[in-house]
């Protein structure tokens, strides 16, 4: 459409607000509380226009852009408006800098930076530089207020982690409370109290701890002032330097912008840009890279053991001695363990690195039974392939939207924004899991299951499917249609509730919502794959999938484990090899163990030569005999493959620090010592040659498309889909009265290596402490456990130490814990037979610990 | 005296009781209403010129016209009883005598749009008016005027009460469609208009209850008999609030353009104790204040607004020669500082300047330029809000600054 802005023929498309086709043509109108991607509201009023035919001024913020339009942004009387509102803002924040005549003369560190709750001027507000309404006042050329500033007196809160909240220099644009709720379907936010009186806080003034807050900062990214302040960067001045990068804390691969000075990272935000996260990011991403890659315990020099001891020796001297060591142990004798965390060319020369070097092909990573990998696997078994490519925005798509089993805003934060918007459009929403997640709000239904029979309830709701509605041509004539469908009498419903504790009438009404609008997705997590009976879900969910022709999203966890799955997962079968490896380290049949990341292993077990190569010192040093430095994600060049199998090239934003490199190059390095050919790489970008011609799916590993961030694993044309037989081998652990509880185990998702964010990161640990164990407050009340109290908790097999944190996320009866990926597995592995130790459900006792 | 319609039960025993509305000729209007056909309802009512009587005064049947006749989702009405306005107390006179014409109105109304849903919003102080508006309901649900297939007409109704928690703001119709939604009560951004996309994001019509209580007389006596009552582009009567320094305040029915002296003099006895009349707010706190020379003026929305005023809710406020006009202008600056809501910035912080100039006069001798700060101040609100409060505020404030700057700058330096 086409309309006037002061005079200037412009022209526009689409619904578009008067503010948006003005910046669209460089027309600049002031405005505070607007922003991209956040619903108008109108309340700063600095857009106020003026438009021709109506009456008074209209924001122009929320008006929309109509054909033929006549609009004048700029004029006496809008400017006078304009300063009198901006006065009225300023009269409320402290402006003695922002009018000051000394203001351009105000050196940057003309005044010190103090560690005072209150800002009076701009030089000491954390915000200087970053501030919307510094830009504000310059653009209105405001010299003078006519208004005393007014001190609010509210009191600084510091009480939670990672940021502060100040709300003496909030100027209620209501972004931080819409982000909150619109984007992150949070709620945490709120204005309370009214006129004057109004701020913006929690609900009953509550710390953010308690109120469900994810802590995604996306509330202090979208703060105009300073009231909302990431509390790292207080003291720490402007950044110098920006540089992109991706993410490698979790399988999303969201792009960040890191902020440097002085070479030091500043902080890291979500970057606008980023194709996945769109200007968003999770916790870890957000608040913990400083944490991580300046933590006292980062490994800077290569150490090896000499009398007993470990030493600091150069790059020289410990290759020659780890190449020596190795060089006794070939084959069988000796294992290398990876990490899921590493990029494709990492995990490329330690596949190479293990094959060629050291003979054998006991290659492993604890990143087993992944969602995609197992899933790859079921099908493979069955003899047909699939596509496991997918794109978050199809979620946002979905009309229908069934999730099993993963609290998706902690564990994939980013796909959780998807399907909020999904929500937002009217879809329906039903998650499966025995637990409540924070987001049951906005769930149709919570299917509550009892710990492990979420096959059954797959198997019944399938069943429900088939008879309520006639089935379609192309589902009854898939392979294996019949076959399923018989093993389904198998599924009578009157006998659900007790096998699975679900009711009939939930059962029936959640079939109906999944019988229902298409497009629909259907979202599993690695708690549904973790677990020894993966294949007896994933076959039910697999069904349930076809039969409701729903999209089927496999949710994996690392930040490159689709990339390692079709760098490694070619040969073998990780599990497997997994299992293979840890009974033969057991067993004494290895010797020597190169391990890149963190694993959990039984504490008896013994090696001759044991090599860490990893980021961080940790307690497993004890053990080594060498710790090989190696570089963090920030600090070199990759390609990570995130959970939708998009392709992502990182580049570093920081020199290596101390003497660390890159895994590729130690391992290489270590090759050559070792006598063996092809390991000469002097660049990332020739492994990474050599990766795309080896491995077919990364085939465009090295290829300059990767600029436009839109290339994706490759994947075959793939053959019929056929349903699978019902398999029902595993019944699901029952309580006893010895033991009475019972207790899921899950893998720690936080971590960076052998960096655990909740161990090492006093703030991250507040939010969510690995070693908590969530149990209800009926049971909490009936054994007298207290928050934080240390408990014992005691299978038949094992027993472990945790701290009680009391929810009602939890079902009275059962008890929810997860372990980091270097404790000791002894118990946790004793607590079932299966040696994977992902994901359990044990029955257990809980005694109060001292 | 006129002869009483929207009034005439009050007084009358146990006038709230259902037996007694009915055997007053309650409830026949909802009869003939469901045997009409809803347009026709539509084109009576448009005929009838009933204004809002929220304050607005926009014709209540070009209102309901907005609805979308077709249309997936369900539609709402929400009687307004969040009565609000300083001054103003009429709404709660009807609940309290006469809640079964409200509910007439609402089922007429219901009907007429195809509207299965209704709610009452009141406020929150009128606890002891929702208890009795919740028998009444359930005297209606009883006698088949509410609830399924209401009078075997196949039309179903419920109405539902929800009581406010205090704020004026929600006395606004799209704050009060927030509150009601159980958030907080902020005023959303127009268009949409909530004709379209309302509560639950669905169709809504919102009338006031005087509004809603007109509807049954319009519907059984005929648009013509209603205009005829009133002005040929207002019809009918109106219940005045007179309150002040009157020898009989109170409510009072007058037909629509009716003067304002008369309401003062001939209804409300004239001023107490023969005071002298110094200044009458017309229509509720947010209209602007009259002088004694301009108190002939016909009691209807465009007089008033001729004569630079508004109607608004009706309610007459009387202030006699003794009062400070200090103290009228903080009562009035006190409200709307206290009230606004804080989403938009000059309401806000606008109305808290205001307010603080105006008590700093009491404490100390004000200064030269504090009376043009507070006319720069209003004028700055006025208009520019988000929501019509900030105008409400400014207009009486302006109003009164510049018709009584003499007596003002006694407290000012010269």
């Amino acid at each position: 459409m086409k309309l006037t802005i002061n005079g200037k023929q412009i022209e526009v498309e689409g619904p578009k607000t008067l503010l948006e086709a003005a910046r669209e043509n460089d027309i600049s109108i002031p405005s505070l509380c607007d922003h991209p991607r956040l619903s108008p509201f109108s309340g700063c009023r600095l857009c106020l226009v003026k438009i021709k035919g109506r009456k008074g001024y209209m924001p122009s913020c929320s008006t929309y852009a109509e054909e033929g339009m006549e609009v004048q942004t700029q004029s006496p009387q809008l400017k006078k408006l304009r300063k009198q509102i901006m006065e009225f803002i300023l009269s409320e924040h402290p402006n003695a800098c922002l009018i000051c005549r000394e203001k351009e003369n105000c050196d940057e560190y003309k005044s010190t930076l103090r560690k005072v709750g209150e800002v009076t001027g701009c030089v000491l507000c954390p915000n200087n530089g970053r501030c919307e309404l510094q830009d504000v006042v310059e653009e209105l050329n405001i010299k003078r207020v006519s208004f005393p500033s007014q001190y609010r007196e509210l009191e600084v809160k510091k009480r939670d982690p990672f940021f502060d909240q100040n709300y003496n220099l909030c100027i209620l644009c209501g972004r931080c409370v819409r982000v909150c709720h619109e984007v992150r379907g949070n709620s945490v936010l709120t204005f309370s109290y009214r006129g004057t009186k109004t701020v913006v806080g929690t609900v009953l003034d509550l710390p953010h701890t308690e109120t469900g807050c994810q802590f995604c900062g996306a509330c202090v990214d979208v703060c105009p002032t300073g009231a909302l302040t990431e509390r790292e960067l207080k003291y720490e001045g402007l950044p110098q330097r920006m540089e992109p990068a991706i993410c490698g804390l979790c399988s999303m691969g969201c792009e960040l912008q890191i902020n440097l000075r002085e070479g030091r990272l500043l902080n890291s935000l979500p970057s606008d840009q980023g194709v996945v996260n769109q200007g968003q990011a999770c916790v870890k991403g957000r608040f913990t890279l400083k944490d991580i890659l300046y933590s006292q315990e980062r490994l800077l020099r290569p150490m090896i053991r000499r009398n007993k001891h470990l030493e600091e020796v150069d790059w020289d001297e410990a290759l020659d001695y780890v190449a020596e060591g190795l060089g006794q142990y070939k084959g069988e004798k000796v294992a290398l363990f990876s990490s899921t965390q590493l990029g494709c060319e990492d995990g490329y020369i330690s596949q190479k690195f293990a094959q060629e070097a050291l003979k054998t092909g006991n290659i492993g990573t604890p990143a087993v039974f992944f969602p995609v990998q197992s899933l790859k696997r079921l099908a493979q078994n069955h003899g047909f392939e699939l596509d496991l490519n997918f794109r978050m925005d199809q979620i946002s798509e979905a009309k229908t939207v069934f999730l099993v089993g993963t609290d998706v805003p902690l564990t994939h934060p980013i796909i959780w924004l998807e399907l909020l918007k999904a929500l937002q459009k009217g879809a329906r929403f039903i998650y499966l899991s025995p637990n409540e997640f924070e987001i049951n709000r906005h769930a149709d239904q919570w299917i509550q299951n009892k710990p492990g029979t979420e096959s059954y309830v797959l198997n019944f709701l399938s069943r429900l499917i088939l008879q309520g509605s006639s089935t379609s041509q192309d589902i009854s004539e898939r392979e294996g249609f019949h076959t399923f469908k018989n093993s389904l009498e198998n599924f009578p419903l009157e006998k659900a509730p007790s096998i699975t504790g679900v009711s009939e009438k939930q059962l029936k009404e959640a079939a109906e919502i999944l019988g229902g609008k298409s497009p629909k997705a259907i979202l599993f997590g690695g708690a549904f794959s973790q677990v020894r009976w993966r294949n007896q879900n994933l076959s039910a969910l697999w069904n349930l999938s076809l039969l409701t022709q729903a999209g089927l999203y496999p949710l994996d966890l690392d930040s490159n484990s689709r990339g390692m799955e079709v760098i490694h997962g070619r040969s073998f079968d990780l599990g497997q090899s997994f299992n293979r490896i840890v009974q033969n380290l057991s067993s004494g049949k290895i010797k020597a163990l190169y391990q890149m990341g963190p694993v959990p292993l039984p504490q008896k077990i013994k090696t001759n030569f044991r090599v860490f190569q990893d980021s961080f010192l940790n307690a497993q040093r004890e053990q080594a005999d060498a710790l090989l430095p190696a570089s963090t994600f920030l600090e070199r060049e990759g390609i990570f493959v995130n959970a939708e199998g998009r392709v992502q090239k990182t580049s570093p934003v920081l020199p290596p620090m101390g003497d660390s490199r890159p895994d590729w190059w130690i391992l290489s390095q270590l090759a050559q010592r070792m006598g063996v050919s092809g390991f000469k790489y002097k660049k990332t970008s020739q492994v990474r040659k050599e990766l795309g011609e080896n491995i077919p799916e990364l085939n465009s590993a090295s290829s300059s498309r990767l600029k436009e961030k839109e290339v994706f694993l490759k994947e075959e044309k793939k053959g019929p889909k056929k349903f699978l037989p019902v398999q029902l081998k595993e019944t699901p652990a029952k309580p006893t009265r010895e033991y009475p509880y019972l207790m899921m185990v899950e893998g720690s998702q936080d971590y960076y290596r052998n960096f655990h964010l909740s161990e090492k990161i006093k703030g991250f640990r507040m939010i969510r402490d690995v070693h908590w164990l969530y149990i209800s407050p009926q049971d909490a009340e009936k054994l007298e456990l207290k928050e934080n109290q240390p408990v014992k908790v005691e299978s038949t097999k094992g027993k472990m130490s945790r701290k009680v944190k009391i929810s009602t996320s939890v079902l009275s009866g059962t008890v929810k814990t997860s372990f980091n990926w270097d404790e000791p597995s002894d118990s946790l592995i004793n607590f079932d037979s299966s040696l994977f130790p992902a994901i359990q459900v044990v029955p257990v006792r809980i005694k109060r610990g001292e | 005296m006129e002869e009483k319609v929207l009034t005439k039960n009050f007084g009358v025993k146990n006038s709230h009781r259902i037996d007694v509305y009915l055997e007053r000729g309650g409830y026949q209007a909802v009869q003939k209403a469901l045997q009409m056909d809803p347009d026709k309802i539509l084109e009576e009512v448009k005929a009838a010129n009933l204004r809002g009587r929220g304050g607005a005064g926009f014709p209540a049947g070009v209102k309901l016209g907005f609805v979308p006749k077709e249309v997936e989702k369900p539609k709402y009405l929400c009687a307004n009883a969040d009565e609000g306005e300083p001054g103003t107390f009429k709404d709660r006179y009807i609940m309290t005598h006469d809640p079964h014409l409200l509910i007439e109105g609402m089922i007429i109304i219901s009907y007429c749009v195809g509207i299965h849903k209704a709610y009452v919003y009141i406020r929150g102080e009128y606890e002891h008016i929702a208890q009795q508006l919740e028998k009444a309901l359930s005297e209606a649900y009883d006698k088949n005027y509410l609830g399924q297939n209401i009078l075997n007409s196949g039309f179903d109704l419920d109405v539902f009460i929800h009581r406010g928690a205090g704020a004026y703001i929600c006395g606004e119709e799209t704050g009060l469609l927030e509150s009601l939604e159980g958030k907080r009560g902020y005023p959303r951004l127009k268009p949409p208009f909530p004709a379209a996309i309302g509560l639950f994001q669905c169709p809504t019509v919102i009338n006031n209850v005087e509004t809603l209580s007109n509807i049954p007389q319009v519907i059984l006596k005929g648009a013509q008999w209603f205009v005829n009552k009133g002005l040929p582009k207002d019809g009918g009567t109106r219940i005045f609030s007179v309150s002040g320094m009157v020898e009989k305040p109170g409510v009072y029915e007058c037909p629509v353009g009716t003067s304002l002296k008369d309401i003062i003099y001939e209804y409300a006895g004239g001023l107490k104790e023969g005071k002298k009349l110094k200044a009458v707010i017309p229509g509720g706190l947010s209209a602007p204040i009259l002088k004694p020379d301009e108190i002939d003026v016909p009691m209807d929305f465009d007089s008033l607004m001729e004569a630079g005023s508004m109607l608004g809710s009706a309610s007459v406020m009387v202030i006699d020669q003794e009062k400070p006009i200090l103290d009228v202008l903080r009562v009035i600056s006190d409200f709307y500082s206290h009230e606004s809501c804080g989403q938009c910035t000059p309401c806000r912080i606008g109305n808290s300047w205001i307010n603080k100039i105006i008590h700093r006069l009491y404490r100390e001798k004000g200064k030269k330029e504090d009376l043009d700060k507070i006319i720069r101040l209003a004028s700055n609100m006025k208009g520019k809000t988000l929501c019509p409060l900030g105008d409400a505020a400014a207009l009486p404030i302006l109003s009164l600054t510049q018709k009584f700057r003499e007596e003002l700058e006694t407290y000012t330096e010269s």
